[in-house]
Parts: C-alpha cells; structure tokens; sequence
C-alpha cells in the first residue's frame, strides 16, 4: 500500500508527466509562462483543483448515475475552479489580473478531467486527493521550467527581479508563444533522452 | 439503490447543483467587499500614479486601506461631468464610501452616443490644482485603458498610467511595463486646435518640437495606434470642459470658440507642427518592418 | 596534389585509425574538394531526398546567387556613399560593401556548419552539405548591420530547431534561412525594423548623434525603403521608380534588391534544371493575382507588376520557394504551393499594417503546409485511378 501511495505521488511527477508524456494541458502551459510569478501562481491554482476535485468526486464515485457521469465531474470541477479564482480575485488581485481568463480556464484544462475520469472514479479518497495533487504538481513543474526560461531570456528578470545585466538584449520570440512550444519540446527532448523507454520506435 | 433509475439522476443533479451554488454564492458574498476594495484600489493607485503622488509598485505595497485614505487626503474634488462639459454630479471622496466612476467601457460607448456621464478628479499638490481624467479604447488583443493628468488649467500634461488586459509582452504592454514611455507624457499639451486629434503617438519618432506627440514603441504599432484613438476619443469628449478651464485660467472671454488670442501664439506654431507632423505621421504609417 | 594529401591522411580517419572519430568531417571535406567516388545516380529532375548528389545541385544554386551577392556588394558601398554624401569610386564602394559582408559569412558558416559538424559527429552520420546554400543565403536576407552576436544565435536556432531536431539536410520542414531572418525578426523586431537599417553603418551613426552632411540623409532617407510606403502612398511618395526597383540601387538587404540579378540567377537554375519553373511561375501568377484584385478593389493603387519588383518577392520567389527540400514535392501539388506562396506574400503586404512585406511569412507558411497538399495531391490520384480502374 505504501509503495502503490508513493508510486501515485511520484509518477505523475516524471516518468508519467502529464504534460511532457500524456501532452495534457498544453495550451495553458503556452499561455501562463510569460513570468515565474504568474506560472507559480497557476501551477498552485491547478495543484488544488486537481486534487480537491478528484477527492470529492471520489467521495461521491459510488452515488454518481453514470449517465450523467461527465456532468457531475464537471460541476464539481467548476466549482473549484470558481472557488479558486474568487479568493485569488480577493487575495492576490494584481496576479489575477495577470492571469486572466486562464485561472478560468482550468475548467477545460484535460489534466483535471482525466484524472477524474482515470483514476478518482475507481479509488479510494485519499490516493485520489494525492495523484490529482501529484498531477498537478507534475504540470506545475514543468509550467515552472518553462516559465524560468521565458522570464529569464525574454525580459532578463526572474521573479520580476533583474538578474541578467541592463546591456542584455531581451529576446522578444522568446515571450510569443511559438518559444513556449519549443521550450516545451526541449524539455520533453531531455527527458526521453534520458528515459529511453518513451522514445516511441 | 439504483443509480441508474431517471428519478435517481434527477434528484442527485438537482441535489449537486444546488450544493455547488450554494457554495459559490456564499464565497462570492464573502470574498466582495474585499474584490470590490481590490478594483477601488486598483484605479485609485492608478490615478495616484499618474498624478505624480506616488508610484504604482509603491501603492501595491502600501495595501488597500492605505491606498484609499491617500486618496480621500489628497483629493479635493471629484466629479462627472457631461458632453458640454457641465457638471452633472458630485463623486462622494471620504474614504468611508469612495465612488469612482470606473465603468470606462460603458462610458466608451455613452461618448459614440453623445450622453456620457464622465469623471473629473481633482487632486491637490503642493497647493496646486490637478485634474485626472482617463481614457479607454482599444489595443491590439484588449482593452487598453489610462488616466492622464493635468495642471490647474488642463494646458500641460502631469502624468499619464496606462493598463491594458492582453497586449503582448514586451511589445505592447511597455505601454504599462515601461515607466520612460509614461514620463514622456510630462510636459506635453493636447491641442484645443485640433479636437479631432488632439494628440499624437508618432511611429518612428516625434519631432522634438512638437508638444502634442510622444514617440511610439517600436514593435507596437497596432497598440500604439490604439492608445492614439483612446486619448483622441476621450480627450475630445472632455475637450469642452478642458478648453473651459484653459480660458477661465487666463481670463480671456474670446476663448469660448476654442482659441484665445493668448494662447494662439503658442496655437499657432503647433497648428504648423501639426499639419507637418500629421504628413509626417502618414508617411510613416506602419512602415516598421521591412522583410523579404 | 591536395587528391595525394587527402589519400594519403586517409586511413587515419577510417574505421580503427587512430582519428576514427573524425571521420565524418573528413569524408565532408574531402567529398567538398573533389567529386566523391560514388554517388547514387541522379534520378531525372529535382528531387532530391537523397543526399549525395546533392552537393552538385547545392553548387549550381550558389552559382545562381553570386550575381544578386556581387550587386549587393557593391549597392551596400554604393548606398553607403549617398547617404553619407561621400562621392565614393566603383571600387570603394565595392571594397566598402566587401568589408561590410565578410562578417556575416563568416559568422554564418562557421556557426551553421560548426553545429552541422558537431551534430553529424555525434550521431555518426555523415555531414550533409545542404548547409552550403542556406548559409550562403543567410547574410543576403539580413540587415547588413545586425549585431553579429543575434546573427550566431539566429543562426544556431535556424540550425538546431530548424534542421538538425527533424534529421538534418533533406528532413527539414522549414527553409534554414528563412527560419533564421524570421527568428531575428521576431525577436528583436526594434533591431530588425526601420528605415535605417538598411543602409550600412546609418543606424549607428544615428544612435551615436553623427552630424550629416547637410540634408542629404533626409533625402535619401525618405526613399530608404519603397516597400513600407507601398501599402500607404504607393512608389511615387518613397521616390523610386520602378526602374530603380528593377535595377536594385535603393537600400535593403543585400541581396534582394536587384531583380536583374535575381533574374540572372533564375535563368541558371532553370537551365540546369535546379529549381522548379512551376513554383516560380506560379508563385509569380499567385502575386499577380492578388495584386490585381487589390488594385481592382481599390485597396492598394500600386499596380500588380510593381509588386513583383519590390522588397524580398523575386528573391524569394527564386532562391527560397524553390528549396526542393521544403517545397511541394508532387507537379500539381508545386502549382499551388508556388499560387499560395505568391498570393499570401501580396495578402499580406497589403492587409497586414504590422508587416508591410510578407515573403517571409508567406514562404513559412507554406512550407508548413507543403507535405499537406501533397499528401491531397496523392490521394486524389489514387482516388482518380481507383474509379477508372472500377469504371474499366
């Protein structure tokens, strides 16, 4: 039980990351990691939706009518994505801003819903809490590592924080989306590159 | 239990639905006071930026509360006006109960109309007046909005704070991001000469003569264009009320057709500027990137 | 003598030697000397996939560029001289243009190729030589004074993301050069855009507050770049003629300027059978189409022809749309790449204010979109063939 609890914390992190190995979530990835700040908030925004809402619907997966599965998941994670984006709206009013519709936008962010439907259907509450936390930490990594590129080479700061000298010269491609996309394939480069079993034959 | 059953289904969405906006209504109730001081504040220290009195950074560190009672200490009047430029009502300034008219969108659309309601926001510095008024319009992806400020007789530029929702990182957004493109605002005029246009964000570079145009962001045209339009629509709503302030500052009574004697000196070497710079602006009209 | 050096070193660099691991970028050097000893034979046309006999289709392209190089040169010289009000001699301005270019082909191949090196090294294969021409490209579509570190890492990306990530020489989707131009572009557009930065040296003598000679840089300024006036005032604001066009003696990258040039290449290509006269014809009707459309809706009062004369579109047409790599590979399928690329490129000029020449834009596009229709293209056939076989 302890190894099957371990294993759910820590495969969504590398081996079975959601957005480097399942390719979920990418749009948002694109979207947010312009600044480090905005990314962490995000990658925050997304490790709590993710797990409370595969924690309830796992508390309610035995009630649920199955026909009206998909609606009941949706419901739920709207909820908490609501829910998330009113206290961020209240507590951190500047990055909200910054984030704009995508904080809503989680809703249609696939991590979420597959996770619900892969594994919070079929298991207990509390290994669902934990991978739908794990998933989204999974996606905030890399949310993360893109971001620190981004910031660092598109406008030279990292947390708002000057760390490259005043005479570099920002490169603007690197904060248009397309870089985010390359940045991303980089990563997923690296990692297959080191984990030879996903390199698809 | 049947889960499966239509009766089951219903009652358990109904059930579901009705749980989940329950919750949401009792966070929204909670959570809006704080929402609502959130965007007073928001526009408020943009204001305060404008006007000189202190710096957005600054504002958002000093939190909420204080933000409002700089506000409520340094403001003297605040009020709306209409399109003639008369006073319609007065904004309440005690900072129990701050109101701003901070509906720009809606006023965008009441100035196509004919029949704003629009802000005047009066502050006092060092004994001198200034007016804060904003604009609205927009950018490139979004909405791109700012409040300018002028001097007690609304003839020279203060400060200006602009904030968009979109526009492209490090392009646009230095509209907001880049403090020297704000500062060049300082010691600007609009040109009561011109309403249509009163004022000018030249691609390329304004000429230094020129007191009615800064020089764009290069890279940025379609956003540049966009504030351009903004201050045009607004500063032309406002024009009345701004030309009245000008004439009753010096005192000349000819000044009600729009130009005075007095300042057509000055008017008239900027008419020329203008025209010139208006050729100018044309040519150079999105001439940016050549490429093959 | 130099076939004695390379046999003689030969076993070094072969399996066991001690410099085995070098081997491939001995068999490129050795293969760039001389004739290699064996090449797959030339199936008919264009079509080159498969790499060895590459490097003498690579060649004849070069050939086909050193008229638009030459011209450059000495336009880069010539417009030098008349902005600055100088009064320079024929071989000054052709000696100043010399200096100007060096730089970039050097940066340009020793960057490009030392990548290509290092990555065929490291995978074992053998150096493929399509790096020849997109970085003889290269320094003819950039501003001649961009800063040489941006033109190393445009360079590198171009290289890395837009080659060796997809398999190197023959695997690419994109064209390298243009990748490269399109990368400096977006990302520094403040070093990439304006009047001045075609003309050598002017950017920095502006920054640095250089006095000029009178109003002569006014002058000649306000004719710096006929393209971004097009989409406003048409040639006579920008004060070009259209035989100045045609010549190429106005600003702009070094090598696009001169269509007389550009044309000479297009006839080498064409008569050795290099490029495809099918893109290049279409692509040509493509803008003429557009063109005419734009003048007939009253978009644009520049008549269609002229558009052909103008920024990056001959160049374009010639040497970039007709990359046998990343162009249609099917005969129907090159008409309508060639017509899209022709017509986006005029589309774009005329309906996007943010970028007033779109060869670029429309060439990349395209590209992308090249194995798309010919996969239409295939499947159509296959579909014809399929009823006349039912139908017999």
């Amino acid at each position: 039980m302890n190894e099957d609890l371990k294993k759910t914390l820590l495969n969504p992190i590398f081996k079975g990351n959601p957005i480097t190995v399942l390719v979920l979530g990418i749009c948002s990835s694109l979207a947010v990691t312009v600044q480090l700040k905005g990314a962490f908030v995000m990658a925050l925004s997304v490790i709590i939706v993710t797990g409370l809402s595969s924690f309830v619907v796992s508390l309610l997966r035995n009630s649920i009518p199955n026909r009206v599965r998909i609606i009941v998941q949706l419901v739920v994670v709207a909820l908490m994505v609501i829910l998330v984006d009113q206290v961020l709206k209240a507590y951190a009013y500047a990055i909200d801003k910054q984030l704009s519709v995508y904080i809503g936008l989680i809703i249609t962010n696939c991590i979420v819903m597959g996770r619900i439907e892969a594994f919070a259907l079929g298991n207990k509450p509390i290994p669902s809490l934990l991978d739908g936390l794990a998933n989204g930490a999974g996606y905030g990594m890399i949310l993360i590592i893109v971001a620190f590129f981004r910031e660092l080479l598109g406008s030279g700061t990292l947390f708002g924080l000057r760390v490259l000298p005043a005479s570099y010269v920002p490169n603007n491609l690197v904060i248009l989306p397309p870089m985010a996309l390359i940045i991303l394939g980089c990563i997923v480069w690296v990692q297959r590159s080191i984990q030879k079993d996903l390199q698809e034959k | 239990m049947n889960t499966n059953s239509n009766v089951y289904t219903i009652v358990y969405t109904t059930l579901i639905v009705v749980v989940a906006a329950a919750i949401l209504s009792i966070a929204a109730m909670a959570l809006k006071p704080k929402q609502q001081a959130n965007i007073k504040a928001e526009t408020i220290s943009q204001m305060l930026t404008a006007a000189g009195f202190s710096s957005k950074e600054d504002l958002a560190k000093l939190g909420n509360d204080k933000v409002l009672a700089m506000y409520s200490q340094n403001i003297k009047t605040a009020f709306l006006i209409d399109a003639e430029g008369n006073k319609t009502g007065e904004l309440e300034t005690e900072v129990s109960g701050i109101e701003l008219q901070d509906n720009l969108k809606l006023e965008n659309k009441n100035i196509q109309n004919g029949n704003p309601s629009l802000p005047v926001y009066v502050f006092e510095k060092d004994g001198q007046d200034i007016n804060v008024i904003p604009c609205y319009g927009a950018g490139l992806w979004g909405p791109i909005w700012g409040y300018l400020a002028f001097n007690a007789d609304c003839t020279e530029i203060l400060g200006a704070y602009f904030d968009h929702d979109s526009e492209t990182p490090g392009l646009g957004a230095k509209i907001k991001d880049e403090p020297s493109f704000r500062e060049q605002f300082k010691g600007k005029k609009l040109n009561f000469d011109n309403p249509d246009n009163p004022f000018d964000i030249v691609k390329g570079g304004a000429p230094a003569d020129n007191l009615s145009a800064i020089d764009a962001i290069t890279g940025a045209t379609m956003t540049c264009n966009g504030l351009d339009a903004a201050i045009d629509t607004w500063a032309k709503a406002y024009m009345p009320f701004l030309q009245k302030k000008a004439a009753a500052a010096t005192g000349d009574d000819c000044c009600e057709d729009g130009c005075c004697e007095d300042g057509c000196c000055e008017g008239h070497d900027h008419d020329h500027d203008h025209g010139h710079d208006h050729a100018h602006h044309h040519h150079d009209h999105e001439h940016n990137h050549q490429e093959g | 003598m130099a076939k004695n050096f390379f046999d003689k070193v030969r076993p070094t660099f072969s399996e066991g030697g001690k410099l085995s691991w070098l081997h491939s970028s001995f068999d490129a050097f050795e293969t760039f000397f001389f004739v290699p000893k064996r090449t797959t034979p030339r199936r008919g046309g264009t079509h080159v996939k498969d790499c060895v006999d590459l490097k003498r289709l690579l060649i004849i392209v070069v050939i086909a560029l050193v008229p638009a190089l030459l011209f450059g040169i000495w336009n880069l010289g010539f417009q030098h001289s008349k902005v600055f009000g100088l009064g320079w001699g024929f071989w000054q301005m052709v000696w100043y243009g010399f200096v100007k270019i060096i730089p970039l082909y050097l940066i340009s191949y020793i960057v490009g190729l030392g990548i290509e090196f290092a990555s065929a090294q490291m995978k074992g294969h053998e150096v493929s030589e399509g790096y020849l021409v997109s970085g003889f490209i290269i320094p003819l579509i950039v501003p001649v004074d961009v800063p040489w570190w941006m033109l190393t890492i445009a360079v590198a990306f171009a290289v890395i993301i837009g080659k060796e990530v997809f398999g190197g020489t023959g695997m690419n989707i994109w064209n390298p050069a243009l990748l490269a131009r399109a990368f400096l572009f977006f990302s520094y557009p403040s070093k990439m855009s304006g009047d001045s930065i075609w003309v050598g040296g002017l950017s920095k003598a502006l920054a640095g507050g250089t006095p000029w000679k009178g109003g002569q840089v006014v002058d000649a300024l306000s004719g710096a770049t006929p393209l971004s006036h097009a989409s406003l005032d048409g040639l006579s604001a920008a004060g070009t003629s259209a035989w100045n066009l045609f010549l190429g003696d106005i600003p702009g990258a070094v090598g696009e300027t001169s269509v007389i040039a550009i044309l000479i290449g297009a006839c080498i290509l064409l008569c050795t059978g290099v490029a495809s006269w099918k893109i290049m014809c279409s692509s040509v009707l493509g803008a003429l189409f557009v063109g005419w459309l734009g003048t007939s809706f009253g978009v644009t009062d520049i008549p269609c022809w002229e558009q052909l004369l103008m920024g990056g579109f001959a160049f374009g047409t010639v040497f970039m749309a007709t990359d046998p790599v990343t162009s249609a590979q099917t005969e129907t399928g090159k008409w309508i790449y060639g017509f899209l690329i022709g017509a986006l490129c005029i589309t774009v000029r005329l309906f996007n204010p943010g970028y007033p020449e779109g060869m670029m834009l429309a060439i990349l596009l395209m590209n992308t979109f090249a194995p798309l229709i010919d996969h239409y293209v295939v499947s159509a056939n296959v579909n014809r063939r399929l009823k006349r076989a039912k139908t017999v």
